[in-house]
């Protein structure tokens, strides 16, 4: 096992570098779908609101693997068959594995950060907006300025767990054939066929990625709070 | 008491507000002048709250006008009938309509100087500069010049109303609103607070305070306004209202308030 984890680890590491970067990118295009999402869920204006609870209910719902296999293989084979060029040039880009894989992750996460924040931006006292409305902030700008920034500190552990659930949703990119930690597994366990080695390696450098993320969002936490004045940990 | 030169900032005609079927302010008429503080007083739920918070249309009333400068707040008359004001309409009144809040409501994740600023930099379009010079000087004159860079929660709630005052001055507001501004407050820390709006008052501003304490209303307010079941029972010369309480309900309440 030993010798098999130095032989393998350069490979698992790229793989793990993928996957990070996979997390990211689908974090970034959860992070604007959630706080657009959730502005419109707690908009009094019914169509934005109804089309937001939409939004959430449907990619709560479909598991992200069909996710994937509708962004990679499901819409660009549609768009082909239209034939229509401009169809055709909107989604080649999902011809990309890594494009299609990040948008898949993007949308399914979106809706879980959605919520998070909304109930965020809930569980601020109500004379927050009020008082930034009572100076003459408009509602964008009170929202921009005051509700939000205060909104991500609270949502920050909650949007730290949701970064550890993409990142293992990442492995799920492996059908599709982004070269990612679970691929790379797969495809040095079918040719070494040493397939517990190979996947319990996966197992821990995932495990290792995640107490390592767990321990920077940690020390991020503590200095958010700091630089709100609050001393020990809440 | 404050000289007052008969120019109204806030005149309040009809006005009904009803949460569901619960009407809570059952024709509401109120005049206050330029330089007068006005205390509002009476038992909870009298609808105190939800009138001064109907006065910069925190709570959009549904019948009647509040007129701040002679400007109707929160409608603008059309041919076809009223029409609640836009959002950027309605955040150009409130400019001029200072508020003081029962829990503070300070910005937790700015500074002292940063809350004062925030306003004036946003709303007012002032330079940074500015607003920090006009900032320091509202801070000094509550008292905390030496806390400008501190966070809210590094301070105490005597402090943080006192920045809440602070926040409200730094806008240059005609109209200053306060709502029950020390019934948070630990016993001991009211009267620093206190303290900062009787200044406020001897300065001649224009205020309207909703409040519990009655030995404050009667130090500093010129007249005060009695209020019961959504309607306005006494609207009279603070001196008067106190050494003759025009019924027999507010001569019990009286006793009751101020104890013996």
């Amino acid at each position: 096992m030993i010798e098999f984890a130095i032989q393998y680890l350069p490979l698992y590491l790229q793989g793990a570098l993928v996957g990070l970067g996979l997390t990211a990118a689908a974090m970034a295009g959860a992070l604007v779908i959630g706080v657009l999402v959730a502005i419109g869920r707690l908009s009094s204006n019914p169509v934005l609101k109804y089309l937001t609870l939409a939004y959430v209910a449907v990619f709560r719902a479909v598991p992200p693997l069909v996710l994937l296999y509708i962004v990679y293989f499901g819409i660009p084979a549609w768009a082909m068959a239209s034939e229509s060029p401009a169809l055709i040039a909107l989604f080649s880009p999902l011809d990309n594995r890594f494009i299609a894989a990040t948008l898949a992750l993007a949308v399914n996460a979106g809706a879980y950060v959605a919520e998070i924040i909304r109930a965020s931006i809930l569980s601020l006292p109500a004379d927050q907006m009020e008082a930034a409305r009572s100076i003459g902030m408009t509602y964008p700008k009170a929202m921009r300025r005051i509700i939000l920034p205060q909104a991500f500190r609270i949502a920050f552990p909650p949007l730290c767990s949701e970064f550890i659930i993409i990142l293992k949703g990442t492995s799920l990119a492996s059908v599709i054939g982004v070269t990612e930690l679970m691929r790379n597994a797969q495809m040095i366990a079918s040719s070494t066929f040493r397939n517990l080695d190979a996947y319990v390696l996966a197992a821990l450098v995932y495990v290792v990625l995640v107490i390592v993320l767990q321990f920077i969002t940690v020390k991020i936490e503590a200095r958010m709070n700091r630089a709100m004045g609050i001393r020990s940990g809440r | 008491m404050a000289e007052t030169d008969g120019i109204p900032v806030l005149q309040i005609a009809g006005l009904h507000k009803s949460f569901g079927a619960n009407e809570v302010l059952s024709g509401i008429s109120l005049t206050v002048r330029r330089g007068e503080t006005v205390a509002v007083v009476g038992p909870s739920g009298s609808g105190k709250t939800t009138l001064l918070r109907c006065i910069n249309f925190l709570v959009p009333y549904d019948r009647g006008e509040v007129r701040v400068d002679g400007e109707l707040i929160g409608y603008r008359e059309a041919p076809s009938g009223r029409k609640m004001q836009s959002d950027r309409e309605l955040s150009r009144m409130r400019q001029r309509i200072g508020m003081v809040f029962q829990r503070f409501a300070l910005f937790p994740h700015k500074t002292v100087i940063e809350n004062l600023t925030e306003g004036q930099v946003q709303v007012l379009a002032r330079t940074r500069g500015a607003a920090e010079e006009l900032a320091l000087r509202v801070l000094e004159s509550v008292g905390l010049a030496d806390k400008a860079s501190c966070y809210p929660a590094e301070l105490s709630g005597g402090q943080q109303q006192r920045v809440g005052i602070a926040r409200a001055l730094c806008m240059e507001p005609i109209l200053l609103l306060f709502d029950e501004a020390t019934s948070a407050l630990d016993p001991e820390l009211v009267g620093e607070v206190l303290a900062v709006m009787r200044k406020l008052a001897d300065e001649d501003r224009t205020m309207v305070v909703v409040t519990h304490e009655l030995r404050f209303a009667r130090e500093a307010a010129d007249r005060i306004v009695f209020m019961e079941g959504g309607r306005i029972h006494a609207d009279l010369p603070t001196e008067q209202f106190f050494t003759a309480p025009p019924s027999p309900r507010i001569a019990a309440f009286l006793e009751a308030s101020l104890g013996k």
